[in-house]
């Protein structure tokens, strides 16, 4: 075949970014350990996905906020080298900074990239100024489009703010109260929220959702959405 | 007060090609790539290139039908227009008028066909339930709401008179003006609204206020080549400059190895942008300027000629786009 026209062809980088509560309740029930295990027993789902939309460059990378912010993973490392170090917890719930943090890290994002998935994982309330890490995050086009999923831990968690993180009503927090639905919820959010957007799929505003134009896939039952025996948290 | 026609003439091919996503996913081709003339060994002006993107997400699940009624119906009413007076008035009266009328024309025309497909193909409840298990009940209210979105679709026109140069554009996609040296210029400015998969598009009401568009007089500098082509192709690429590689690489290899030679090799050029690329259909209209590269032999293309008759007015329903087609005119 004759020279191809045009120079490097690459495929389209999505990124996926934990956003972790490590304040010092995580640690309470165990729920930090269950957080870890959860994510890390998910990371060979991703990796199918991933083989499975070989068009879609997935890079996933994590911050994580308690006395302030930090990026537990600060480079974005392909799902097939993507290891999970443990987190620990301790400390207050600066949940705004990690926002600001994250925000930061989109103003650098290529513009033919896949819209981006951040998953938001907390069980308390914002102690510092959730609101302006929120409208810096906000003020970034790749913050706006990116998929935003929101998940509580145990019924302290401030839902009001994990509502306002996803910004759109149709699409509530999802609330796990014990192991097994977190489990299941990370699981969903690496598998079917990833498979989602890694498609090459456009959407015009009117059929897009109010601020992502990824399609969210309706998430797994939980059938403690009440309150149930197992709920621990 | 007209302007003196030039002396350009131009031919047109072109290719599209299903994704490499859709190929895993078993969707067919959503773009439709349309031109006029398409008969070989004819030429413009008038020429009209249109590519139509069908977004191809679970809400347009008739997006392939979409895209293929948005080409055919614009390459019709562009046709039209420029067999009307308006083309031998003066530029900025020309421009005014098409600005005006061609976006609410091209919007109608593709709504008429749609409603006229729907009342022939009603939705089906397999479509629904379907898009049900993907995106939810409320999803499939939305397609009830406004029947269009599931046949959404994006525009790139560019039509060629003797005076003038029109270029418009509703939703992703991208069009290049490749200059006789080479230079590769954007006649429409990226729209910096449409990233993250969002675009513009037929389906959206006021659809028509979108458009974008762009007109240059022909007396000065015609381009040597135009190039339209869908967002898959982009989006192949690692970056802005070596997608813009493009321009300057076509000009170069119709000028030395022949359009011949380009046209043969396109379809395979694609295929791989999109396997190592964006995974995206793929859809590349070229319009070259007949004097400043080797036109193609259209003896030797019989073969090609009769898809071209065959292909010419084939109806709405015909499945003809689920594979990749090239023609050349």
């Amino acid at each position: 075949m004759a020279k191809r026209p045009g120079g490097e062809l690459a495929t389209r980088p999505l990124h996926f970014i934990w956003i972790c509560d490590c304040s010092g309740s995580m640690s309470v029930d165990g729920k930090i350990q269950q957080l870890n295990y959860a994510i890390g027993n998910a990371i060979p789902d991703m990796q199918r996905v991933a083989d499975e939309n070989p068009n879609a460059d997935i890079l996933v990378r994590a911050v994580r906020f308690s006395s302030g912010a930090q990026w537990h993973i600060d480079q974005p490392v392909p799902v097939k080298d993507f290891k999970w170090p443990d987190l620990t917890s301790g400390g207050v719930t600066d949940m705004g900074k990690a926002l600001t943090m994250v925000a930061e890290q989109l103003k650098q994002l290529t513009e033919r990239g896949l819209p981006p998935v951040l998953v938001l994982v907390s069980d308390g309330q914002p102690t510092d100024n959730f609101e302006d890490g929120l409208k810096t995050l906000m003020s970034q086009p790749w913050g706006k489009k990116a998929v935003r999923i929101s998940i509580a831990i145990g019924e302290d968690a401030d839902t009001g703010v994990l509502q306002k993180f996803i910004g759109n009503t149709e699409f509530k927090p999802l609330q796990a109260n014990n192991a097994e639905t977190l489990v299941r919820y990370i699981k969903w959010v690496s598998t079917a929220v990833l498979q989602s957007a890694s498609s090459p799929a456009s959407q015009s505003p009117d059929a897009a959702s109010v601020n992502s134009n990824v399609p969210v896939p309706t998430p797994p039952d939980n059938n403690e959405s009440s309150s149930s025996v197992n709920d621990v948290w | 007060m007209s302007e003196e026609p030039t002396a350009s003439t131009w031919g047109a091919f072109g290719v599209s090609v299903r994704g490499a996503s859709h190929q895993r996913s078993g969707l067919p081709n959503q773009d439709s790539i349309q031109w006029y003339p398409r008969r070989p060994g004819r030429y413009g002006p008038p020429l009209v290139m249109v590519v139509s993107d069908g977004h191809g997400s679970a809400k347009s699940f008739r997006s392939d039908v979409g895209s293929e009624i948005a080409a055919k119906r614009t390459r019709e009413t562009v046709r039209q227009l420029l067999k009307s007076e308006i083309v031998s008035s003066h530029p900025s009266i020309i421009k005014r008028l098409i600005d005006e009328r061609l976006p609410r024309d091209l919007v109608q025309n593709w709504r008429k066909a749609v409603d006229k497909h729907i009342s022939e193909n009603p939705f089906k409840d397999d479509e629904f339930a379907r898009l049900e298990k993907k995106e939810g009940i409320l999803a499939c209210k939305k397609v009830q709401e406004n029947p269009y979105l599931a046949y959404g679709a994006t525009l790139l026109v560019v039509l060629i008179s003797k005076n003038f140069i029109y270029f418009l554009q509703l939703g992703d996609g991208d069009i290049l003006i490749v200059t006789d040296n080479g230079e590769v210029i954007r006649p429409l400015p990226k729209d910096d609204r449409l990233i993250a998969n969002e675009t513009t598009s037929l389906s959206q009401r006021l659809a028509w206020q979108e458009f974008r568009s762009s007109f240059i007089p022909l007396a000065d500098f015609p381009p040597a080549l135009i190039l339209l082509s869908s967002d898959g192709y982009s989006n192949s690429f690692r970056d802005e400059e070596s997608f813009l590689k493009v321009g300057r690489d076509f000009l170069d290899l119709m000028q030395n190895e022949g359009s011949k030679m380009v046209w043969y090799n396109l379809h395979n050029w694609l295929h791989e942008a999109s396997q190592l690329g964006s995974g995206d259909d793929i859809s590349l209209g070229v319009i070259y300027r007949k004097d400043v590269v080797q036109p193609v032999d259209v003896n030797n293309l019989d073969a090609e000629s009769a898809e071209v008759d065959n292909c010419l007015d084939a109806p709405l329903e015909d499945n003809s786009n689920d594979n990749a087609r090239s023609y050349y005119a």
